[in-house]
């Protein structure tokens, strides 16, 4: 695996050379009231902006929103061309973590299934995103009050199943090339990077370690039993009610979460016609399962709830053979209601066990 | 790449009352759409929006298709609203079909209630193109009143066929109405004996059947609880689950039920497929 070392400037400037043909986006930190220290996404312009911020946790947007856009037409009516007309120009996202990586897993599986070996449908809207994008990766250099991607398996850096990948460390970061997307990012600026030395690895490793950590210690109290990708949650309807109790069903767990990949098709005019757009949707709201009679598999919102978290910690299992919560937190991060899937899932499991 | 999203405009070339809530639509799509019994399709009103519908005609039959819908929604509302010549858009099939292999030499059992007699009356004219290589094909249909009954001038056609017979019910007495009265199930109550006159030297075995269901959620239920009594092996019996199938790829989630994508694993779903589930119907 080739590595370099680059310093903050070099940096920049490297940035800077990806944004004369690709669209380019950057974490970087706004000053707003109630979050200043969650960095988000922001497209590159003529310079890349000073308030870049690759320390931390996760940024506040998962990579779906550059993948699979939150709302994106699909087709018109009448249409007579059977090929999908997708826009999909080069990008390049920086920024992402291990949690958000993992969530790009589940995409993968759901959407283009040829190349990850499912039995679904490929979707050219994802596809020619994702083959178009370029994902540079970044270490967490702390963790969040919620984050807890170790009790699920994960960890806060990537080291496999990458393009490109920084580490922060004293005074630069190392960039590590995973693949040939990632390969092709680094051509040609070698005058901006120097070697990688001992004492970088051995920072690298020392922030890997204590991060993660750091993480496990934060999440020693939701600590189960049962190994994260053996849960049968079952349906002890007093336990997703309790579960529940602060739920109002907004969906916002599901827009923020980096492996919700439902959607709703919805109709509308458009040049002397109509057009069909796809849009994030969230399973807690009560028409999801609404079926043209009125009836409803899913009527009452535990129900629902109890549908999204199962969904991460079995359905997907069962069907993908993948875990979809990747522990990145941001469900908790954004519920007004402070459900935490950590407490909600060991809610569960214990309950389950005592019955 | 194909676009998975494209509706494919669709003529209408016939319309014809069933009911009074229910019409049966013959269109033909601009672009040939072929499917096997069993699989639906996904139906666009122009600037209304999408929903899933079982064609009721036959599979072998490629150029034009049949649906036969009830009004209870807005897509179906503004359908009944429209005019021979209007086109409507049509995606698909998606879903699984009825593997009619595995019915060769059996005993069918057909159990409909309601519209749910629309996406069996494909499966039952893909059974006919081949009548003489099942056994037996018992046919029992439950309506709300004798005004409910769909397909009531095809039902003594179908009849005709040697191996084959039709039952019918309705829920409760209606003035003039001299057959049986009851929900489905009560149609069931003769399994496995099943003596009708007309197929009476054909003995029906429990063990060589298979049983197909389509209806309202509830019916399925109680039909899925009565033949289970008479025998069946949850592997015997097929559901048309009724669940929100909204993309028909397994994507949009809307009909998710545990791991299963109905549009995708189902619609036509085994009872043992859904036993795990404590309520799947």
């Amino acid at each position: 695996m080739k590595e370099v070392f680059i310093g903050r400037e070099n940096l920049l400037k490297l940035i800077g050379r990806w944004a004369k043909d690709h669209r380019v986006y950057v974490p970087v930190t706004f000053d707003i009231m109630n979050h200043p220290e969650t960095p988000d996404y922001e497209l590159v312009k003529e310079e890349v902006p000073a308030s870049l911020e690759l320390h931390g946790a996760c940024p506040a947007q998962t990579p779906k929103s550059f993948l699979f856009y939150s709302r994106e037409v699909v087709s018109k009516y009448p249409n007579s061309n059977p090929e999908a007309e997708v826009e999909a120009p080069p990008t390049v996202l920086v920024g992402p973590r291990a949690c958000d990586l993992e969530g790009i897993k589940k995409f993968d599986k759901v959407y283009w299934s040829t190349k990850h070996f499912t039995e679904e449908y490929d979707d050219p809207f994802y596809i020619e995103k994702r083959e178009n994008t370029t994902i540079v990766s970044v270490d967490c250099t702390a963790a969040k009050e919620t984050c807890f991607c170790t009790i699920v398996g994960g960890k806060p850096y990537v080291d496999a199943d990458f393009d490109l990948n920084i580490s922060p460390v004293e005074n630069g970061y190392i960039l590590s090339v995973g693949s040939e997307k990632g390969e092709k990012l680094m051509a040609g600026s070698d005058d901006l990077t120097s070697e990688v030395t001992g004492g970088h690895h051995d920072e690298q490793k020392r922030i890997r370690g204590s991060v993660t950590e750091a993480i496990e210690r934060q999440n020693a109290e939701f600590k189960v039993d049962v190994p994260y990708d053996k849960h049968e949650l079952g349906s002890d309807e007093d336990a997703w009610a309790h579960v529940t109790a602060n739920c109002v069903g907004c969906g916002a767990c599901n827009r923020a979460c980096p492996t919700c990949t439902c959607f709703l098709l919805w109709d509308q005019k458009a040049d002397g016609g109509y057009e069909r757009t796809r849009n994030w949707d969230t399973c807690l709201s009560i028409g999801y399962a609404r079926t043209g009679g009125g009836g409803n598999s899913r009527a009452n919102l535990p129900q629902r709830l109890e549908n999204r978290i199962r969904c991460k910690m079995e359905y997907s299992r069962d069907r993908y053979k993948l875990v979809t919560c990747t522990g990145c937190g941001r469900c908790i991060d954004v519920c007004m209601g402070r459900i935490d899937m950590r407490e909600a899932i060991k809610h569960v499991v214990t309950e389950m066990a005592k019955a | 790449m194909k676009n998975l999203y494209r509706p494919i405009e669709s003529v209408i070339e016939d319309i014809k009352k069933e009911t009074h809530n229910i019409t049966t639509y013959r269109f033909r799509p601009k672009e040939p759409i072929s499917f096997k019994a069993g699989q639906f399709v996904e139906l666009t009103v122009p600037g209304v929006g999408e929903a899933p519908f079982t064609p009721s005609s036959n599979p072998a039959v490629t150029e034009t298709m049949e649906i036969t819908i009830m009004r209870v929604g807005c897509v179906t509302e503004a359908l009944e609203k429209m005019k021979v010549g209007d086109t409507v858009g049509i995606r698909g099939p998606y879903g699984n079909a009825y593997n009619l292999e595995d019915f060769d030499d059996k005993n069918i059992v057909i159990v409909g209630g309601g519209v749910g007699l629309a996406p069996l009356r494909s499966l039952i004219l893909a059974l006919f193109e081949n009548v003489e290589k099942y056994k037996r094909i018992s046919i029992r249909y439950g309506a709300r009143t004798p005004m409910d009954i769909v397909y009531a001038d095809a039902l003594p056609e179908w009849e005709k066929y040697p191996n084959v017979d039709v039952h019918l019910t309705i829920d409760e007495p209606y003035p003039g109405w001299q057959g049986t009265v009851g929900v489905v199930t009560v149609l069931l109550e003769d399994l496995p004996l099943l003596t009708t006159a007309n197929v009476d030297d054909l003995p029906f075995t429990v063990e060589n059947a298979v049983a197909c269901v389509c209806g309202p959620p509830i019916m399925l239920k109680f039909v899925n609880m009565a033949l289970l009594e008479k025998g069946f092996d949850p592997n015997q019996i097929y559901h048309s689950m009724e669940r929100n199938m909204s993309c028909g790829l397994g994507k949009c989630g809307h009909c998710m039920m545990g791991e299963y994508y109905i549009c995708k694993d189902g619609a036509v779903m085994t009872a043992a497929q859904v036993a795990k589930f404590e309520d799947p119907f």
